[in-house]
């Protein structure tokens, strides 16, 4: 068994030459949704299934993860927290805000905040970032994973109002989400035209790539933002 | 300009810097009160926010940084706890009971199925089935314990099935008496969502009758999505496939979906349906507004719904004589049988105890 670190926070194990991803348990002991528990030189780690998890994919697909251990993360649609869980891990000493908009969800994810002590629960739209303005300071990255047909514009508006100047947007965009019937490759050249040029911040994109075979029509993208002043 | 962070208020200058700082008490509880009473009253506007936590510890709500932490994830916590428990409404209580009749309805209906299979190795000749049958059963179990005034005495004394056993025959009704039971607590549920959509949406239940009004909220997910629909797609909820087949292959666009089950489209003739059900959906959307925001009955809808329904079966008396090269007629017909929402069996209980209530109405 190897185990060999991709990025900060995020393992590669092989047992047996199998390789899996895994990130290292912040709370030994405990798993929080039924994966495997591996443990090598007293460090327990937690198996991340990359299809249940959009970032786990990404993180598979040879992106560039912007995230450190004592990062602070806006996370948009954290549902369950499943995804939410690794963040966890992998900021050790950081902070993770989970804007949720479900209370059905939102009573899992309560769950998870109670066992983790730098994950902060919003119950809230992403839509409107006001209604988070008093809580959320400046994070140092977002990551949004939302199934909602303005993708995009909900990126641009939460990272105008939390990126920091340097930070990096993280975005899963669901084709079918913005049109069932069109062409994904269209939609996500459409997503990311928009992302470049069709909001008040624009972004540079520095790495997309579809997520399949992990998340069918889902397209991956690593972005920095600039911020328009107006000039 | 004021801007209240989720521990105090904070007076900024021009240039953006805090000037002063308000902290509200130091207590969990109160402060998550705050949060979620900032959350519902946040503006639209843009407002551009100092960085709080460095606000909080120069003015020295909290000490170290650690603590910012401890505190806001308490606080956030308990504020998201509050939330959840306000999120449970009336309309989601309806919404609930909706759904579970619909999981009793697919359940026991197979549970009866496979009793009839099951029972009729043992009494074939039975021509009961359903709700009956699990009586029957439950009741006498063995055929050969019918007394001999009942009415299939004959039919059991000359049976050809096979004789029971001991064993067999306890399984068997206690599985009866099971669905006997499932179908007990389905009448309750129907109870309770009349009663309660009563109170909840009336004008909605003056219209469309209270399952569907129930069945409706269910599938928009509240009153309140359901008054913001428009009455277009209230007239086709419950028909996405047929909608989305229309919109990606040029199949006929759907007359109706769920709101079909009312007696007014059901009983109507086919060339009358699509026009009563946009005058239909037009009247129960508009109910459904007047639930929302208003909550007050309304009789006017239901007498205006009345009028326009009269001239459409005026104005519209006889079928349209069919076009050649199967025209429109063959399409109408079509469509009509694509936009009945799927899942025959829930429609069945729906369907008849909709058409008593209304018939008692009306």
């Amino acid at each position: 068994m190897s185990v060999e670190e991709i990025y900060n926070g995020i393992y590669n194990i092989t047992i047996d030459d199998r390789s899996m991803l895994a990130t290292r348990n912040l709370i030994p002991g405990l798993s929080v949704y039924g994966e495997r528990l591996i443990t090598e030189d007293d460090v327990e780690y937690r198996q991340w299934d990359p299809n249940r998890s959009k970032l786990g994919a990404m993180a598979l697909k040879n992106f560039e993860i912007p995230l450190e251990y004592d990062s602070t993360v806006l996370y948009l649609g954290a549902a369950s927290g499943t995804t939410v869980s690794h963040v966890s891990d992998i900021l050790r000493d950081g902070i993770v805000y989970a804007v949720e908009f479900s209370p059905r969800t939102m009573r899992d994810l309560i769950q998870l905040c109670d066992q983790r002590p730098n994950i902060v629960p919003i119950l809230a739209d992403a839509n409107k970032p006001q209604s988070y303005a008093h809580i959320v300071d400046k994070v140092d990255a977002i990551f949004q994973d939302v199934a909602q047909p303005n993708q995009a514009e909900m990126a641009a508006v939460n990272s105008k109002y939390f990126l920091e100047e340097a930070g990096q947007l993280m975005l899963s965009i669901k084709s079918r989400s913005i049109d069932t019937v069109a062409s994904p490759k269209k939609i996500f050249k459409e997503e990311v035209r928009k992302l470049e040029s069709g909001f008040d911040v624009e972004f540079e994109v520095l790495q997309r790539k579809e997520l399949d075979p992990f998340h069918e029509d889902h397209l991956g993208l690593i972005a920095k933002m600039f911020v328009d002043d107006g000039e | 300009m004021e801007f209240t962070a989720w521990f105090g208020k904070l007076n900024i200058n021009e240039e953006g810097e805090v000037e002063d700082c308000q902290a509200f008490e130091k207590d969990p509880e109160k402060l998550a009160e705050v949060l979620v009473s900032l959350q519902e009253t946040s503006r639209d506007e843009a407002v551009n926010a100092p960085d709080l936590r460095q606000v909080a510890l120069d003015f020295g709500f909290v000490e170290l940084d650690k603590d910012y932490d401890i505190m806001l994830r308490d606080v956030c916590i308990r504020a998201a706890k509050m939330q959840i428990s306000k999120s449970d409404t009336d309309d989601t209580r309806i919404i609930q009971a909706v759904e579970a009749m619909d999981d009793i309805d697919r359940n026991v209906n197979e549970l009866s199925e496979r009793l009839m299979v099951w029972y009729g190795r043992y009494f074939p000749e039975l021509p009961l089935k359903g709700e009956s049958l699990a009586n029957f059963v439950a009741q006498y179990g063995s055929r050969e314990s019918l007394p001999e005034d009942h009415k299939f005495f004959e039919k059991a004394a000359n049976s050809m099935g096979s004789d029971i056993s001991f064993a067999d025959e306890e399984l068997l009704r206690h599985l009866a008496s099971n669905i006997c039971s499932l179908y007990d607590t389905r009448s309750h549920i129907e109870a309770y969502i009349v009663t309660n959509m009563g109170s909840v949406a009336p004008n909605l239940s003056n219209i469309a009758g209270a399952p569907l009004g129930a069945r409706l909220i269910s599938m928009a997910g509240s009153l309140e999505k359901l008054a913001a629909f428009p009455s277009s797609t209230i007239q086709v909820i419950g028909a996405s496939r047929a909608l989305f087949k229309h919109l990606r292959d040029r199949a006929p666009s759907p007359k109706h979906g769920i709101i079909f089950n009312n007696i007014i489209i059901k009983n109507a003739p086919w060339w009358q349906r699509g026009k009563l059900a946009r005058a239909f959906a037009a009247k129960i959307s508009l109910a459904a507004r007047m639930d929302c925001y208003s909550g007050e009955l309304d009789p006017s809808i239901k007498e205006n719904l009345d009028k326009k329904l009269e001239m459409i079966r005026k104005a519209n008396p006889s079928a349209p004589k069919k076009e050649k090269k199967g025209g429109k007629s063959g399409k109408g017909g079509r469509s009509g049988r694509s936009g009945k929402p799927g899942g025959s069996n829930k429609k069945d209980g729906n369907r008849r105890s909709n058409n008593k209530k209304k018939g008692g109405k009306q």
